[in-house]
């Protein structure tokens, strides 16, 4: 929050959470919102990402704890199925609600 | 300028990507000409081993499909499960598809009791004039119940092209009931098939096997 009593709303971009609003993983959670679970594959169709990519990406989201990573096997094939957490639904939840809040009113 | 997001639509799109394999079409195309292949037998009509080479063929069919969806499209595609929405969707489906298959045995079982029923079968007979109506009410009867269920689950798994699909079965069906001819089945059979195999071609280029997509890590 400003501290020298600033306009609050534009003060309220501060308090965005920045793990959610960088596009790739928004793009990531957003997917993973509407869906239940999904592998790399897929997301990495889904989003244009690149595998290098979408691996940082997802190692942040799993650090805080947005994400919850199942690594199995299909076979002999390894797969890594990834879903969101509550706490990352919840996360994406209250980032969009603010968001919607945010951009209410744009002059045209 | 940026979109809005729009997260019914997201979901569809990852949804309706699954069916960009072309297999669904691939698969109800082969169906149409193996109903025409199989059970189409001009000299002895209609008869139980017809239908079970049918049958058998069917299954043939859905393990082919299967195969093709485990080895050629998860590979390339991915694996997802979606949410309780399309779990549901696919609940619906399931019994909406039981009540058919209860109405069409009831159909066929009050159509074999009423042609054995002398009493019925008379006065069937006295609207039923000539063989060729009877042929164009089965014929009808046969592309209804092909077609509704075809746009039933076209519907309820949201796959587009599954309405066109489910009228040209349904006219397959009518056409080779009362025409009598394999041919026109085989012929639409391959009109569904052809769009599947540009569509499975067009996947194949767009989503190539990566090293990656191997180890999936």
């Amino acid at each position: 929050m400003s501290e020298n009593g600033g306009n609050p709303s534009l003060s309220d971009l501060a308090d965005l959470n920045r793990i959610v609003h960088e596009p790739a993983r928004l793009a990531i959670m957003a997917l993973l919102y509407v869906i239940e679970s999904a592998d790399f594959t897929f997301l990495i169709n889904q989003t244009g990402l690149t595998w290098g990519n979408l691996s940082a990406h997802i190692s942040k989201l799993e650090g805080a704890g947005y994400l919850e990573v199942e690594k199995s096997f299909k076979g002999k094939r390894p797969s890594t199925t990834l879903r969101l957490t509550t706490q990352g639904r919840k996360a994406f939840h209250d980032y969009a609600q603010r968001m919607k809040q945010l951009f209410k009113d744009v002059p045209a | 300028m940026m979109n809005p997001i729009n997260l019914k639509e997201v979901e569809r799109k990852a949804f309706r990507s699954t069916y960009q394999d072309g297999l669904w079409d691939i698969y109800w195309g082969l169906l149409v000409i193996c109903m025409a292949l199989f059970i189409y037998r001009p000299a002895d009509g209609y008869n139980a081993w017809n239908t079970i080479t049918m049958a058998l063929s069917f299954l043939l069919l859905y393990g082919l499909f299967w195969a093709g969806k485990k080895y050629i499209t998860l590979p390339r595609m991915g694996q997802v499960s979606f949410g309780a929405v399309r779990k549901k969707k696919t609940r619906t489906l399931g019994i909406i598809l039981g009540v058919f298959v209860l109405i069409h045995v009831g159909v066929v079982g009050l159509s074999i009791y009423s042609w054995a029923n002398p009493e019925v079968s008379t006065i069937l007979s006295s609207f039923i004039k000539s063989p060729r109506s009877e042929l164009l009410i089965v014929a009808s009867i046969g592309s209804l119940i092909v077609g509704t269920s075809m746009l039933v689950i076209a519907y309820f798994s949201d796959f587009l092209r599954g309405f066109y699909i489910g009228v040209m079965m349904a006219l397959a069906v009518f056409l080779m009931i009362y025409l009598n001819q394999p041919i026109y089945p085989i012929v639409i059979g391959t009109v569904i098939i052809l769009p599947g195999v540009v569509l499975l071609m067009r996947f194949l280029k767009t989503y190539p096997l990566h090293k990656e997509g191997l180890s999936n890590e």
